[in-house]
């Protein structure tokens, strides 16, 4: 089995950014702080982020902050809790929490909680239970999770829980493994895992594993390199993860890496991108790989930077 | 890669205005895609009608409109730059009184300009956004139903696009007050569900939103789409998507169902009992006859359960179904024995080497010990009898001995049930 190509890896990431010369690469600017998020996060976890200048990211992220309190994807978009979150952890990991004005952006987040408990993505009101996360997530690093109506959210979320123990978008939708990551990470944050029948669920997240040894997002499809985070870290927050078979899923992440020129893939053999590499050392963070910095499963930051936001004043 | 950067600016701006004149000159063009510039003529021998438009960089042509992939990026770029600039010239001017029209003319630039970026880009939420913006101003039902065909043509290119399927849902909220004709919108977003859901396998976004169509519908819509969702699922029977919007169609009838039998309108079982009977009949059948699919054992588990919980008598209900408890008093024994009899007849495996037989016993096996499982957490439960954890342990072991977290939860089934029984001779 090969080994993780760290070097490979940072080199690519750092690389990413650069690229502004096919349609692929520009047509996502819209997300670019998602892709911030992602590339950077990885860096840390693989011990390198002091490899790029924080003061140019700081900047670029303050430019990104409308005058609503929430984050755009890229300069002169709209803000959405997607991105707003995004900012927000990017923040944490340089430990530069303290450039924001910690109220408002709480202000924005919980003005988009609506009657039921349930949260909008954005002033438009689509809403989503991924959404719930974004904004629990959020105000818990950002200390302000008193700001919102934890009960009513908590129910809410609860009532996105189906008959096979999984979670979906809105009340009666489907079960999927992406959703549940951010179910079960907001109702532990908030301690109300209470809600989840964990046998059940894990029962559910075990089945996603196939026989190549990569986890699938929902039954009968293919494995996939970000479904290691999504099912993985659900199963370590409800204590399950001893239900699967953690070297076969390390083997396959291993396999979806370019070994010549860095990045994860989807699966193995496919082209990669920032958003799978991320999501393949975020899980092979999980399964404790060697020389890996450890993954906090709920806020989806390394474990030394959630320390740092809860446990030092 | 080359040759586009050396595309010039203002060669851009010809392509975005080349583009920009075909979508106005067609306003019905209905599907929209990325093409190497040599299919072009592999089109024109399928085109039925004259040829409406064909360059080097666009062809047009039933309504249908291919760009080709050698100018994505630089008509992206230009569309983007146009649209960023046009909304920002609105933002600051927008709101001058209309006399001089110029307001109004900023309008009508960035909605041209949202247009052509959104058929680059499906998910630039920020030229979604703006679109709901103006449109919500004019109150127009026209202006909402140009939505409705800009996001299905969106669509048509990026059937997974999260951003224009929740347009669609924005749009139709936004109608759901003044027009009468909901329903109407419900059943035909139903049909573009399903048309997309044909040529998008297992695509989550459409069938969640098909889903969150079933609250707008009227009893007997969930009833038809119940019956005509069917034959298409028999025809798919790896989608989990449309099986669970088979589950949440008729989760919404057992719902009403229940409300009814609590306020005493109705004390009438038959109707959803032959609903179950029938699903767990044909998924039986289905079964048989597809060997190893996940989605269809998935399936039958629910449809097991909801029948344990409303039809039998023998095991103590959960608050939630206390209610509308049946009246036809099923014998949870009498159902149990027959789902294992199914899952034996699945659990032979003919030929080692036959990977869909031995999904198939496996996922037999895991069924019975799902059921199992629920059914011994289930409150206040009175086994019958000390389930047959022997045969299961024997049917896990053939079919799925690697499957360890299965071991743990036959493990807790047992100690559960010594306990009851230990209880009960006490």
């Amino acid at each position: 089995m090969g080994e993780l190509v760290v070097d490979k890896h940072v080199e690519y990431i750092l690389s990413v950014e650069k690229r502004k010369d096919s349609f692929e690469s520009v047509v996502l600017e819209h997300l670019r702080m998602n892709g911030a998020y992602w590339g950077l996060t990885t860096l840390d976890l693989l011990g390198k982020l002091d490899a790029l200048d924080s003061n140019e990211v700081i900047q670029w992220i303050m430019k990104c902050q409308h005058e609503s309190g929430g984050f755009a994807g890229n300069i002169g978009h709209d803000p959405h809790l997607l991105y707003t979150l995004s900012a927000v952890q990017v923040l944490a990991l340089f430990d530069k929490l303290n450039v924001l004005d910690a109220d408002k952006v709480a202000n924005y987040i919980s003005g988009l909680q609506n009657e039921d408990g349930s949260f909008s993505g954005d002033e438009w009101g689509e809403v989503d239970s991924r959404f719930s996360y974004l904004a629990i997530c959020c105000l818990s690093i950002l200390h302000r999770l008193d700001k919102m109506n934890v009960e009513k959210a908590v129910n809410y979320i609860a009532s996105c829980k189906n008959v096979d123990g999984g979670f979906g978008c809105t009340p009666g939708g489907e079960s999927h493994a992406g959703q549940i990551f951010c179910c079960v990470g907001a109702l532990a944050i908030t301690g109300s895992l209470h809600h989840v029948d964990k046998d059940l669920l894990g029962w559910w997240l075990c089945e996603r594993q196939v026989k190549s040894g990569g986890l699938n997002g929902r039954p009968e499809k293919l494995p996939d390199v970000c479904y290691s985070w999504w099912v993985l870290s659900s199963l370590i927050m409800i204590d399950r993860v001893h239900w699967i078979n953690k070297d076969k899923l390390v083997k396959f992440i291993l396999n979806c890496q370019d070994t010549e020129n860095g990045g994860i893939s989807d699966r193995p053999e496919d082209a990669v991108d920032v958003f799978h590499t991320y999501f393949g050392v975020a899980g092979l963070s999980l399964l404790e790989y060697p020389g890996l910095k450890a993954i906090d499963p709920a806020h989806a930051l390394p474990v030394d930077v959630v320390n740092r936001i809860f446990f030092q004043k | 890669m080359r040759e586009e950067s050396m595309i010039s600016k203002g060669n851009s701006l010809n392509l975005l205005d080349e583009f920009e004149l075909i979508l106005e000159s067609d306003p019905l063009i209905d599907e929209v895609g990325f093409i190497h510039p040599s299919q072009f003529v592999t089109l024109n021998k399928e085109a039925t009608s004259s040829l409406k438009h064909e360059d080097a960089n666009f062809w047009s042509r039933d309504h249908k409109l291919a760009i080709s992939t050698d100018v994505l990026l630089p008509l992206y770029n230009a569309a983007k730059d146009a649209f960023m600039h046009a909304i920002s010239q609105y933002k600051r001017h927008g709101n001058l009184s209309d006399a001089s029209g110029y307001a109004s003319n900023l309008e009508s630039e960035a909605m041209k300009h949202s247009k052509a970026l959104l058929l680059l880009s499906c998910d630039f939420g920020t030229a979604w956004n703006f679109r709901k913006l103006i449109v919500s101003k004019k109150q127009k039902i026209m202006l909402f139903s140009d939505e409705l065909l800009l996001s299905a043509l969106v669509l048509s290119y990026s059937p997974k696009s999260e951003k224009a399927w929740c347009h669609r849902r924005w749009v139709i909220k936004m109608i759901a007050g003044k027009c009468s004709t909901l329903q109407d919108i419900a059943g035909k977003e139903s049909e573009l569900v399903e048309k997309i859901a044909e040529r998008s396998k297992m695509n989550y976004r459409a069938w969640n939103h098909r889903c969150w169509l079933v609250s707008y519908m009227t009893t007997e819509q969930v009833l038809h789409e119940l019956k005509k969702s069917r034959n298409w699922a028999g025809l798919h029977v790896a989608d989990n998507s449309c099986f669970h919007y088979r589950t949440r169609l008729m989760l919404r009838i057992m719902e009403e169902h229940c409300h009814k039998l609590e306020d005493g309108t109705s004390d009438e079982n038959n109707e959803i009992y032959q609903i179950w009977q029938e699903e767990l009949d044909w998924i039986e059948a289905l079964i048989k006859r597809y060997v190893g699919r996940e989605a269809l054992w998935l399936h039958r588990r629910f449809l097991s359960l909801s029948w344990i919980r409303h039809f039998t008598t023998t095991l103590g209900d959960t608050s939630n179904y206390r209610a509308c408890k049946s009246s036809i008093n099923g014998d949870i024994g009498i159902f149990m024995d027959n789902e294992l009899h199914l899952a034996n007849s699945c659990s032979t495996i003919p030929d080692n080497d036959f990977e869909d037989f031995q999904a198939q016993a496996m996922y037999s096996a895991t069924y019975i010990l799902w059921l199992t499982k629920q059914i011994s957490d289930s409150q206040g439960i009175e086994l019958p009898e000390k389930p047959n954890l022997g045969s299961l342990e024997t049917m896990l072991n053939m079919a799925c001995p690697e499957r360890s977290f299965l071991w743990d939860i036959l493990t807790r089934i047992t100690g559960k049930c010594d306990e009851v029984l230990k209880e009960n001779n006490c």
